[in-house]
C-alpha cells in the first residue's frame, strides 16, 4: 500500500492553536498572508492581498485543483489535484509550493476526521472514497470504497469515526464506518446533493440540494430527511458565520448567498445582486467579510456581512472554486473547511 | 501585443460563455436535473463557442482567398452545401463531446479499477516536473501525442477495406474547399472520438484541453482544404502540413488510391510521413476525389451521395456490399481487401 511523507518542516512558524470547545484549527495572522484562490480550470492557484484585494501572483499547480485544506498542524495548506492524481503542498500564508505527494487518485475533496486520525479524499470521477490512516505527517491508504455515484463533498461526525458523503448523480448521502471502512447506510436525499455541514451538537447534517432550490435536513441518528429549507435553485455548499447561529449557503443557479439560522433551522436572509455562480466561501477573521468564488464569472467577490452588500470584485483565473486564508474566522468541527 | 490581443478574446468569449451559460444552458440544467454536469458543460461551453468563432474566421479569412487565388476553378459551389453542414455539426463540438461525455465514465471506471489493482498508468505531462507540467508544454506534448495517434489512425482508414469506405466519404469530395474536413462519416466520427478519447484519458488530457486540442486541430485542417493557392514555403510545409501537401493525398492515383495506395498522411505535422516513407512534396495540382467516381473508362461513375443523409447511407451500403463479396472493383486501382 502507498505510504507517503507528509511535510516536516524545519522551521517553526507562528504557532496555530487547536481551538477548544468545537473549533477546529485556526492559524494566527502572519504578515504574508494571502488570500489563495484555486483555479480549477487552468491549473494555478491565484494569490490576492487581503487588504489591497489585489492579485499579488500565481503559481502552478497540478489538473484540476478543486478543493484545499489546512493540515491539522497548521503548516501547509493541502491543493487536491483531482485530474493530476496527487495532493499539493503550499504554504498556507504565502502559496509557495512545498511538496507533491503523488499517487492520491482524484481527490476532487478531501477532509480530516476531527481526531486527525483519519483522511479521507472522495473522486467524484472515479466513484469512488478512499480512506487513509493519518499519524500526523503521513498518510498510508487504509481501504478504495467503490461508491458510485460521484461522490463529492465531505464532512464527519465527532464520534471520529463517521463520515458522510454526497453522491451527486444518486442523490443520496453515505455514511462511512472509518475503522472499518465499510458503508454504514445510504440515504436519499433529493436532486444532486453537494455540500454537507453538521450542525454543532452533530444534531442535524445540512446539505446543499443543487438540482433544487433548498437544504435538506438530516437527521443522520434517524436516517431520515426531517425538512428541507429553501435557499435558492441551486443551493451547494456552506461556511459557518463563526457567530454561533448562522451558517451561510451558496446558490449556485440563483447566484444568491442564503443565510440559514441553523439552532432554528430557517433562513434568515438573502444575500443577492452577486456574479454568477457562487461556489466556496471563506470569512475573514474580524468576521466582517465573506470571501466568496464565482464559478462562472471568473471573478471573485467580497460581501460585507453588516450590509450584506457585495462591495468588491477581483479578477482571477477561468474557473475559480477553492478559497482558503490562513488568518480566517474558524471552522466548527467537525466539519472540515 | 499578441497576448493583449489573445487576452482581449478570451475575455470577450468568457464574456459571452457566462451569459449564455447563466441565462440559457443552465436554468435548461436545473430544469431537467442534470446539474451534474454544471461545471464540465460550463467549460465546454467556452469551446462550443470558440467553434463557432473558428467558423466566422475560417470563413473570413479563406473564402477570400478561395474567391481571389482558386487552385481549381468551379462551375459552382453547390457540391459544397453538404459539407458546410458537416463543418456546423463538427465545429459546435456536438459529436466530440456527447462522444466524450459518453465514453468519460467508463474510462474513468478502468482508470478506477487499474488503480485499485495497482497498475500504472501515464501521466505525460509528469515526466519532468517543472517542464513537461507547464500548461503550454503540457498541450504542446498532447498535440504531438495526439497527432502521431492521427497519423496511424489515417493509415488505417486507407488500410482495411470497410474503414475505408467510411473514410471515402471524406475523399468522396471532388470540389476540396474549406469546408471539406469535416465531411466524414458519423460511425467513423464516433470510432475516432473513442479512439482519441482513449488515448487523452490515458495520457491524462483533461476535458477541457481535449476539446481545445481538437479546435486547434480543425482550424489548421479546415485550411489544409482550402481551394486557394496557398504556398507555405519551403521550411513552414515541413512543419505543418499545408494545402499543398494535403491536396495531394487527395489526388487520384496519386495521393491514395482506395485502400492500396497513400502518401502524405499527416493530420496537422508531416514529420510522421518523413519518417515513415509516406511524403510527396509534388506540388503539382491532380483532380480529387476517388476513381471510381470517374466516368468510364478511367472509372465506374459511381455515386457517393450529394446530401448528408445519402453520403451517410451509400457507405453502409459499400460496406454491407464489401461484406458479403458483392463491392465490384471499381478501377484500375482500389482493389477490395
Amino acid at each position: 500500500m502507498p505510504h507517503h511523507s507528509f511535510i516536516r518542516l524545519t522551521k517553526t512558524r507562528a504557532a496555530a492553536a487547536l481551538l477548544a470547545g468545537g473549533l477546529a484549527f485556526s492559524a494566527l495572522a502572519h504578515a504574508d498572508d494571502k488570500v489563495i484562490v484555486l483555479d480549477s480550470g487552468e491549473a494555478k492557484l491565484t494569490l490576492v492581498d487581503e487588504a489591497s484585494r489585489r492579485v499579488v501572483g500565481t503559481e502552478p499547480t497540478g489538473k484540476e485543483p478543486h478543493h484545499l485544506m489546512i493540515t491539522p498542524d497548521g503548516q501547509s495548506l493541502i491543493v487536491a489535484d483531482s485530474v493530476s492524481n496527487d495532493l499539493l503542498f503550499v504554504d498556507p500564508h504565502s502559496g509557495k509550493v512545498q511538496r507533491r505527494v503523488e499517487g492520491i487518485e482524484d481527490p476532487y475533496q478531501l477532509g480530516f476526521s476531527p481526531d486527525h486520525k483519519w483522511f479521507v479524499t472522495a473522486g467524484l470521477r472515479l466513484d469512488r472514497v478512499d480512506v487513509y490512516h493519518y499519524d500526523g505527517h503521513d498518510v498510508t491508504l487504509a481501504k478504495r470504497i467503490p461508491l458510485a455515484k460521484t461522490p463529492s463533498h465531505i464532512t464527519f461526525a465527532s464520534d471520529n469515526r463517521t463520515a458522510f458523503v454526497t453522491l451527486q448523480d444518486t442523490g443520496e448521502v453515505a455514511a462511512i464506518d472509518l475503522p472499518t471502512q465499510t458503508v454504514l447506510w445510504k440515504l436519499r436525499v433529493g436532486s444532486t446533493p453537494a455540500g454537507l455541514w453538521m450542525t454543532p451538537g452533530d444534531r442535524y447534517l445540512l446539505v446543499g440540494m443543487t438540482g433544487e432550490d433548498d437544504v435538506a435536513v438530516v437527521d443522520w441518528h434517524a436516517r431520515q430527511v426531517v425538512k428541507k429549507i429553501q435557499t435558492g435553485r441551486g443551493a451547494h455548499n456552506f461556511r459557518n458565520l463563526d457567530d454561533g447561529r448562522h451558517v451561510a449557503v451558496s446558490n449556485r443557479v440563483d447566484s444568491t448567498i442564503s443565510i440559514l439560522d441553523y439552532t432554528t433551522l430557517t433562513k434568515v436572509a438573502d444575500i443577492t445582486g452577486l456574479r454568477p455562480g457562487p461556489d466556496d466561501m471563506e470569512l475573514s477573521a474580524d468576521k466582517r467579510y465573506l470571501w466568496v468564488t464565482f464559478r462562472f464569472a471568473k471573478h471573485v467577490g467580497i460581501i460585507d456581512l453588516t450590509t450584506r452588500k457585495l462591495v468588491d470584485t477581483i479578477a482571477v483565473g477561468r474557473s475559480p472554486h477553492g478559497i482558503f486564508f490562513a488568518n480566517r474566522a474558524p471552522v466548527y468541527a467537525p466539519n472540515p473547511d | 501585443m499578441i497576448d493583449t490581443l489573445i487576452s482581449q478574446l478570451d475575455n470577450g468569449v468568457s464574456a459571452l460563455q457566462t451569459l449564455l451559460y447563466i441565462d440559457v444552458v443552465q436554468p435548461f440544467f436545473y430544469r431537467f436535473g442534470l446539474m451534474g454536469y454544471d461545471e464540465d458543460t460550463y467549460d465546454a461551453l467556452y469551446w462550443v463557442l470558440v467553434g463557432v468563432l473558428q467558423v466566422v474566421a475560417m470563413y473570413a479569412v479563406l473564402r477570400p482567398l478561395e474567391a481571389l487565388r482558386p487552385a481549381e476553378t468551379w462551375r459552382g459551389r453547390g457540391a459544397l452545401r453538404a459539407d458546410i453542414v458537416y463543418t456546423w455539426i463538427a465545429k459546435l463540438g456536438i459529436l466530440n463531446l456527447g462522444f466524450f461525455f459518453v465514453l468519460q465514465p467508463v474510462f474513468d471506471h478502468w482508470q478506477s479499477l487499474m488503480a485499485i489493482h495497482n497498475i500504472p498508468s501515464i501521466e505525460v505531462d509528469a515526466l519532468w516536473p517543472g517542464v513537461t507540467d507547464r500548461p503550454l508544454v503540457t498541450f504542446a506534448i498532447y498535440l504531438v501525442v495526439l497527432d502521431f495517434a492521427g497519423y496511424w489512425y489515417h493509415r488505417w482508414q486507407h488500410r482495411f477495406g470497410v474503414w475505408w469506405e467510411l473514410h471515402a466519404v471524406h475523399h468522396s469530395q471532388q470540389q476540396m474547399s474549406l469546408w471539406c474536413d469535416d465531411r466524414n462519416h458519423f460511425v467513423d466520427d464516433a470510432i475516432q472520438a473513442a479512439f482519441f478519447a482513449a488515448i487523452s484519458l490515458f495520457i491524462g488530457v483533461p476535458p477541457a484541453q481535449f476539446v481545445a486540442l481538437f479546435a486547434l486541430g480543425n482550424f489548421l485542417q479546415a485550411v489544409q482544404h482550402v481551394n486557394a493557392r496557398l504556398p507555405f514555403g519551403p521550411l513552414l510545409e515541413r512543419i505543418v502540413v499545408s494545402p499543398t501537401f494535403h491536396r495531394r493525398h487527395h489526388a487520384i492515383g496519386y495521393g491514395h488510391e482506395g485502400t492500396r495506395y497513400g502518401c502524405n498522411f499527416g493530420v496537422l505535422f508531416p514529420w510522421w510521413d518523413v519518417m515513415f516513407g509516406t511524403a510527396s512534396w509534388n506540388p503539382a495540382p491532380e483532380p480529387t476525389g476517388i476513381r471510381d467516381q470517374l466516368p468510364a473508362p478511367h472509372g465506374r461513375g459511381l455515386d457517393y451521395g450529394h446530401g448528408v443523409i445519402a453520403q451517410q447511407w451509400y457507405a453502409l451500403v459499400r460496406i454491407a456490399q464489401r461484406l458479403r463479396g458483392t463491392r465490384p472493383v471499381a478501377a484500375p486501382g482500389d482493389a477490395a481487401r
